[in-house]
């Protein structure tokens, strides 16, 4: 008996490609945002080939007293200097706002949401970004005494999606990676050092790294030293 | 029906009338009850008396000023409910705002009296309504539907002046016109043609008044026109005059105003005290959509609300519930009204409930060709509202660096998205700042000193021979109050197990605390 031909081979796969016309497309990579938002730091934006994604997930990560804090609040000021507006989303409630002011940050162009538990963060991310018209987002989880947040893992598809209809950047903040491969992005970080000045003693700043430890758009590894300055809050 | 240019500038008054409000107002807080016998009383209980009856009670049998219990023996299935005068006072200004939806000139109508006790009404400038509703009764469709919409089963009658347009809707509303329409228009010129054949009844004649003019025989309007004024005074007194300019439909008083305000409430008398906040979240529920359509139908949102609990005997819990912005979603407003009342649960049983609120216009939203565009206001006002009732109305906010000296404080401002600007560069320390995490509360710490110095740590977080210390830097303020005064010694401190913090003595309490981490 000959085998019977495939239903959708011959005129039947014509009849299915004429039928779905223009809503067609040949597969490949997705494509990589070009909107981006600098950090205003020249070399930890080159190595993000232009600063974090618009619509995608990133994560900056890495141990207490890395740095993470301060490179979100670059971002911050960055981009409320731009005119836009932005989202805190700050579970452990440590958003200190003098330091933010000191970065630069506009404060009136920050919206802080402060949840008291990490479902409600995750709702609130959510609905600020179903509202549209915050293109950054900062969901910061990086807790310094609990230990890594059990987050669900449904929770990161609706989050990428949303973010990705938002058009907006969100950006994590925590001890270790948990948005796995639905982030686009991830920085981490690596302990800093205290730099300390003399006559008197004096903070001045931390020297840390920063690497680009995942990039689905295929950025090369980077790993860029970065000095913080305290500005001598106290020098005088 | 054209309408002349003279007309238009003439006076036109329309008048939207409820015959019988206690009933309206109950079949409006419970439209559950359409269709079935139901009589309001003027109080509790079996020998109460019954003050307004539905149709199908009536038809079956049950008459006002009969007690309860003579209805329900005329009536097994009748459905009694007390009076309550917050209810009938709403939906007497839902009347209102059903009027001011239509034009921006609307009064209510002096109260009835008599036998039109129970009426409520509401006079509207209509003037020029023929070009927004193509035609005067076009308009006074509009206007009886916008009521409808409200839960508010009313008549509309359009004349020249109010006495003409109240009598021209009494007669619809009793005349047994209501039936076959609920609107009418007056032509301007024809109300003397209207007003002769009505009976004395719908001028709504004092008692004595009543008997007099019956026993001259009078029946009709044309019968009290046609005697001469000075004789009718002379024989039934000086108030006769109020009743012929009534009769004349005249009307001396100016087109109705402007209302002054838009503060709307909505409150109901509780027909028992509830003691849990569950059923009184569905009174609430109740309250508050209606109180959603009336502000939807006159363009505005919710402003802060004003709550206001009657409690068993004799207290009062009024509480505000302020809004992150102006919303009409109705879920998010009675979630914040639920968490305020959640936190601080009423001392007694409720016996009534009062909603009020501003009514505020939502935000315009003015994009710009080359700045960035922010949320649309009203989204915004829903999404603020939204995260206030998830994560409570003082989480929720714009950050604001405070005018005070203490260490960790700020402010949280309502968030309101400023006017778009141009870009610019962030301030010279942008992008390099070392930014402090708080902590809130401040960790008690551990110090060991030496030299007068930390020289050791421990502490929930860092722990172990501190390397560097920079400090000590004092602050102190509030010293004029003894619960509020402060002064710390702050110290910069990095330990040899990796932590940067900011550490801070208590002069007061005498104890060590880390207040921030460098990060």
């Amino acid at each position: 008996m000959p085998p019977r031909p495939h239903p959708i081979q011959g005129r039947g796969l014509e009849a299915l490609l004429r039928d779905l016309g223009a809503n067609l497309v040949r597969g490949g990579p997705e494509a990589f945002p070009t909107r981006c938002f600098p950090t205003g730091l020249a070399e930890i934006d080159r190595a993000l080939g232009g600063g974090f994604p618009r619509g995608r997930v990133s994560e900056v990560v890495g141990p207490s007293c890395c740095g993470r804090t301060s490179l979100a609040l670059a971002l911050l000021a960055r981009v409320t200097a731009q005119g836009e507006l932005a989202v805190v989303v700050d579970r452990p409630d440590a958003f200190d706002v003098v330091s933010a002011a000191s970065a630069g940050v506009d404060l009136e162009r920050v919206l802080w949401v402060r949840p008291l538990g990490l479902g409600a963060a995750l709702r609130s991310v959510e609905h600020v970004l179903q509202a549209g018209g915050f293109p950054l987002v900062l969901l910061d989880l990086a807790g310094e005494e609990t230990a890594a947040p059990h987050i669900p893992s449904s929770a990161w598809p609706r989050l990428r999606k949303a973010t990705a209809a938002a058009a907006a950047a969100l950006v994590l903040l925590g001890r270790r990676r948990l948005a796995g491969t639905y982030a686009d992005l991830a920085l981490e970080l690596d302990a800093a050092a205290a730099r300390f000045e003399s006559g008197p003693d004096w903070l001045a700043g931390l020297d840390g790294h920063v690497r680009l430890a995942r990039s689905r758009a295929g950025l090369a590894q980077a790993d860029v030293a970065v000095r913080w300055r305290t500005g001598g809050r106290h020098a005088a | 029906m054209p309408t002349s240019p003279s007309a238009v500038s003439a006076s036109r008054i329309a008048c939207l009338l409820v015959p019988a409000l206690p009933l309206a107002a109950e079949l409006r807080a419970h439209p559950e009850l359409i269709g079935r016998p139901l009589a309001i009383t003027a109080g509790p209980g079996a020998r109460a008396e019954i003050v307004a009856v539905s149709p199908e009670a009536a038809r079956a049998g049950v008459r006002t000023l009969t007690h309860v219990v003579h209805g329900r023996a005329t009536c097994a299935a009748l459905v009694v409910r007390v009076l309550s005068p917050a209810r009938d006072r709403a939906a007497r200004d839902a009347l209102l705002d059903a009027a001011l939806s239509t034009s921006p000139r609307a009064e209510h109508a002096p109260p009835g009296n008599g036998a039109y006790a129970a009426e409520a009404a509401v006079f509207v400038d209509a003037r020029g309504v023929a070009a927004l509703f193509h035609s005067e009764a076009g308009f006074a469709a509009a206007l009886a539907e916008r009521a409808r919409r409200l839960g508010l089963e009313a008549v509309v009658a359009v004349a020249s002046s109010r006495a003409v347009a109240q009598l021209a809707a009494r007669q619809l509303a009793y005349a047994g016109s209501a039936g076959t329409a609920d609107v009418r228009v007056i032509a301007p010129g024809s109300e003397a043609d209207f007003l002769a054949p009505l009976p004395l009844e719908l001028l709504n004649p004092e008692d004595a008044q009543a008997e007099a003019l019956s026993r001259l025989g009078l029946r009709r309007i044309a019968d009290l026109l046609r005697l001469p004024e000075r004789a009718l005074v002379t024989r039934l007194g000086p108030g006769i005059r109020a009743l012929l300019s009534l009769a004349r439909g005249q009307d001396l008083a100016p087109p109705p105003p402007v209302p002054p305000d838009t503060q709307l409430e909505e409150a109901t008398d509780l027909e028992a005290p509830l003691e849990r906040l569950e059923p009184l979240g569905f009174v609430l529920r109740g309250l508050l959509d209606r109180l959603a359509g009336r502000l939807d139908s006159r363009g505005l949102a919710f402003g802060d609300l004003a709550l206001e609990l009657r409690l068993e005997g004799g207290g009062r819990d009024a509480r505000r519930v302020g809004l992150a912005a102006p919303t009409l979603e109705l879920r998010v407003v009675l979630r914040l009204a639920l968490l305020a009342l959640e936190a601080a649960p009423p001392a007694a049983a409720v016996e009534a409930v009062s909603v009020a609120t501003r009514g505020c216009s939502m935000r315009g939203n003015q994009l710009d060709f080359f700045r960035p565009a922010g949320p649309a206001p009203a989204v915004l006002a829903r999404t603020l509202a939204e995260l206030a009732a998830l994560v409570g109305p003082s989480r929720v906010g714009a950050p604001a660096v405070a005018d005070d000296h203490h260490p960790g404080a700020y402010r949280v401002e309502p968030f309101r998205a400023p006017r778009p600007c141009p870009p610019a560069e962030p301030a010279h320390m942008a992008g390099l700042f070392l930014a402090v995490r708080a902590l809130r509360p401040p960790l008690p710490a551990r110090v060991r000193l030496a030299g007068g110095r930390p020289a050791a740590l421990e502490s929930a977080l860092a722990n172990g021979r501190v390397e560097r210390a920079a400090g000590p830097w004092r602050t102190s303020g509030r010293w004029w109050s003894a619960e509020e005064r402060f002064a710390f010694d702050h110290y910069d401190v990095a330990t040899d197990d990796g932590w940067v913090v900011r550490l801070r003595f208590d002069l007061l309490q005498q104890r060590w605390e880390i207040d921030g981490v460098y990060d």
